[in-house]
């Protein structure tokens, strides 16, 4: 059956590389798990980049330059010293006691940096803390953790476990947005306890144990507009269990499979004179017979989001998750017009809906009339109803 | 700087002064070609074309000097070279140390400037220098030693003079290092009659992160820091002992002369690692 699976995707996929996963990309898959078009090409490792640049709607972001060397910088000098801030910080936030700074660096073996070796090596060094040994060591920084996602191996890096005696493990996440009087950038923090939900699930999977590993995260930050670290417990209980189900959900990728033609490819490899094997037209038909679930955030988390958007327009997808939700049933921005107006007649599962988009009609229709007899004001109201 | 401030003053003087002519020069030239006298104005307009060069030529001195002027004056010169300015601040640290840091400690005690760049370099030159000619200094800076594979450990600089054990890194090392580099510093802060701002911050920068050593920055004594490390140092020294010299005694039996100094080569370790 896997072999069948595999074959399925790798026919997919086309005679090309799967694309790698990192803590990044599988964050964002749980960030909109109701795409089936994200989990099959996910699954199948397609390089979604290039094909959304194939398809003429490549994606201008990534993370930059500017924020990567920051990061590092607030790295470093948080570690710096022995991680003399951080142990200052975690003997407040996890109570580590006066005795636990054993720090242990997994950065490279012996002057070698091959994967397999450090992920061999954080392994050993990981197993022999949580089996107690005496010189276990409480910080281990940048330790190789593997996950299998959907049947690939991939590497993933958290920037610092810290162990206690109380034997739970803590995955340490250092970031460089600022904590401004105690508040931080929602959306930051969320893709913050995301990526580090990653680093939990992988790490209870290395030790074969989910007690071992506490699911509260440690978030350390800049403090206000200073460059003094501050340290904060996240939970991620939540995350996790998005995180498995999109998980699970990629390995039964059969069942989405099965609804699929069986000449679907989206191939992006090149023939012998380096001419793409497929036209981007056969492309967007491929990708057309996949169905997606478009909402605005994907826009942040997914490279195939333009492509999507465009192919949404019109749809009350496209307003966001709220509007979609609320007009269940109702697909299209012209339909729900047409049945406030009245001049579509409601099918009986549209008949609720329909009352409520025809009373909001008819407010909106009575204070645009009441804004635009009171003068002044009346532009005003008018251009913000338009 | 008075010379300078001095000559300035001249020029600008010598400026104004040209000015002057030059507007009186104009003024003759035409009442001169008034008058109809073609000959004194043609003088004139010679004297005018000379005047203006030379008003030219005083701009750009003036110029000249705001330049110079404008550019710092560079500290004094350090006499000693950067091998002999890391080897300084590694024996006040009396501990293997992150360039970072000791830049920060040479800054704080010593003039002149050191420059992040050249250190990363300075480990692969001492060592080729200890191959093509061993032993031939008096001492080496040379990289710390992992206490389980012996190998270099990453940004950390020690002494070669230093016993095996002091140049080993176990896991509770970097911290033990961290408060006997700190004992060493409220030593040194200690004993100077007027320790500068950089120092005491330095000494702060060590406080901040040792339990009770003090209250603020404001508050950073070298004897509150002195008492608090050496409490704290009492705790893990014994066990990190125990690590170092295990680590040293096998340093000893397996590594051959340049080994010991700058870790082991060997890029083969799978089997240490398993």
């Amino acid at each position: 059956m896997q072999n069948d699976t595999d074959t399925r995707l790798r026919r997919l996929r086309g005679p090309v590389q799967p694309k790698r996963h990192n803590a990044r990309t599988i964050a964002a898959l749980t960030s909109n798990p109701g795409c089936a078009r994200r989990g099959v090409c996910d699954a199948a490792g397609v390089d979604k980049d290039a094909l959304a640049a194939r398809v003429g709607f490549p994606v201008r972001a990534g993370q930059s330059q500017f924020a990567i060397t920051r990061g590092n910088a607030f790295e470093a000098q948080v570690k710096a010293d022995g991680c003399a801030e951080l142990l200052t910080l975690l003997r407040e936030v996890l109570n580590l006691e006066i005795t636990e700074v054993g720090y242990t660096n997994l950065d490279e073996v012996g002057g070698n940096d091959s994967q397999d070796l450090r992920h061999a090596h954080s392994r050993a060094t990981l197993l022999a803390a949580a089996a107690g040994r005496d010189d276990a060591g409480t910080l281990f920084d940048h330790p190789l953790l593997r996950m299998e996602v959907a049947g690939n191996g991939v590497y993933l890096e958290p920037d610092l476990i810290a162990f206690q005696y109380a034997g739970i493990f803590h995955v340490i996440e250092i970031k460089s947005f600022a904590v401004i009087d105690g508040q931080a950038d929602g959306g930051k923090v969320a893709s913050a306890a995301i990526q580090s939900a990653v680093y939990v699930h992988a790490l209870r999977r290395l030790l074969g144990s989910d007690d071992a590993v506490s699911s509260d995260i440690v978030l350390v930050c800049p403090k206000d507009f200073s460059n003094k670290p501050c340290a904060t417990k996240v939970d991620v209980r939540k995350q996790l269990i998005v995180l498995k189900h999109q998980l699970n959900r990629l390995a039964g990728i059969d069942t989405l499979l099965d609804a699929l033609p069986p000449a679907v490819s989206l191939n992006l490899a090149k023939d012998d004179a380096d001419r793409p094997v497929r036209t981007p037209a056969e492309l967007v038909e491929a990708l057309g017979c996949i169905p997606a679930r478009y909402s605005p955030e994907c826009l942040a988390s997914c490279e195939l989001a333009f492509f999507c958007r465009d192919e949404a327009a019109g749809e009350t997808a496209v307003l966001g998750k709220s509007v979609r939700e609320e007009l269940g049933g109702v697909d299209t921005v012209a339909a729900a017009l047409g049945l406030a107006a009245g001049s579509l007649l409601p099918s009986d599962e549209q008949a609720e809906i329909t009352a409520l988009l025809r009373a909001t009609a008819r407010i909106y229709g009575e204070s645009a009339t009441t804004a635009a007899t009171s003068v002044g004001s009346a532009p005003l109201l008018a251009q913000a109803a338009a | 700087m008075l010379e300078c401030g001095t000559v300035s003053r001249v020029t600008t003087e010598a400026a104004e002064a040209l000015e002057r002519r030059i507007d009186e020069l104009r003024t003759a030239v035409r009442q001169a070609v008034s008058a109809g006298d073609a000959e004194r104005a043609r003088v004139l307009r010679a004297e005018l074309r000379r005047a203006e060069n030379e008003w030219d030529q005083a701009l750009e001195d003036i110029a000249e000097q705001q330049a110079e002027k404008a550019t710092p004056v560079r500290p004094t010169a350090p006499l000693l070279p950067l091998r002999e300015q890391v080897h300084q601040a590694l024996v006040l640290l009396g501990a293997p140390a992150a360039p970072k840091l000791i830049i920060a400690v040479h800054e704080a005690f010593q003039v002149g400037e050191m420059v992040p760049a050249r250190l990363t370099s300075l480990r692969r030159d001492e060592e080729r220098s200890f191959r093509s000619a061993p032993n031939s200094r008096p001492c080496y800076l040379c990289p710390a030693l992992t206490y389980d594979l012996l190998a270099p450990a990453r940004g950390l600089l020690a002494v070669s003079t230093w016993p095996m054990e002091r140049r080993i890194v176990g896991p509770l090392s970097p911290r033990v290092d961290f408060l006997t580099s700190a004992i060493r510093l409220a030593e040194h802060v200690e004993r100077l009659p007027n320790p500068s701002p950089a120092a005491i911050r330095l000494l702060w920068r060590f406080a901040a992160n040792i339990p009770d050593a003090a209250a603020g920055p404001d508050g950073t004594s070298p004897s509150g820091v002195l008492r608090a490390a050496k409490a704290e140092l009492e705790i893990h020294a014994d066990a990190d002992r125990s690590h170092r010299e295990a680590a040293a005694k096998r340093a000893k039996k397996q590594l051959d002369n340049v080994s010991q100094l700058f870790g082991s080569q060997l890029r083969e370790v799978g089997a240490a690692a398993q």
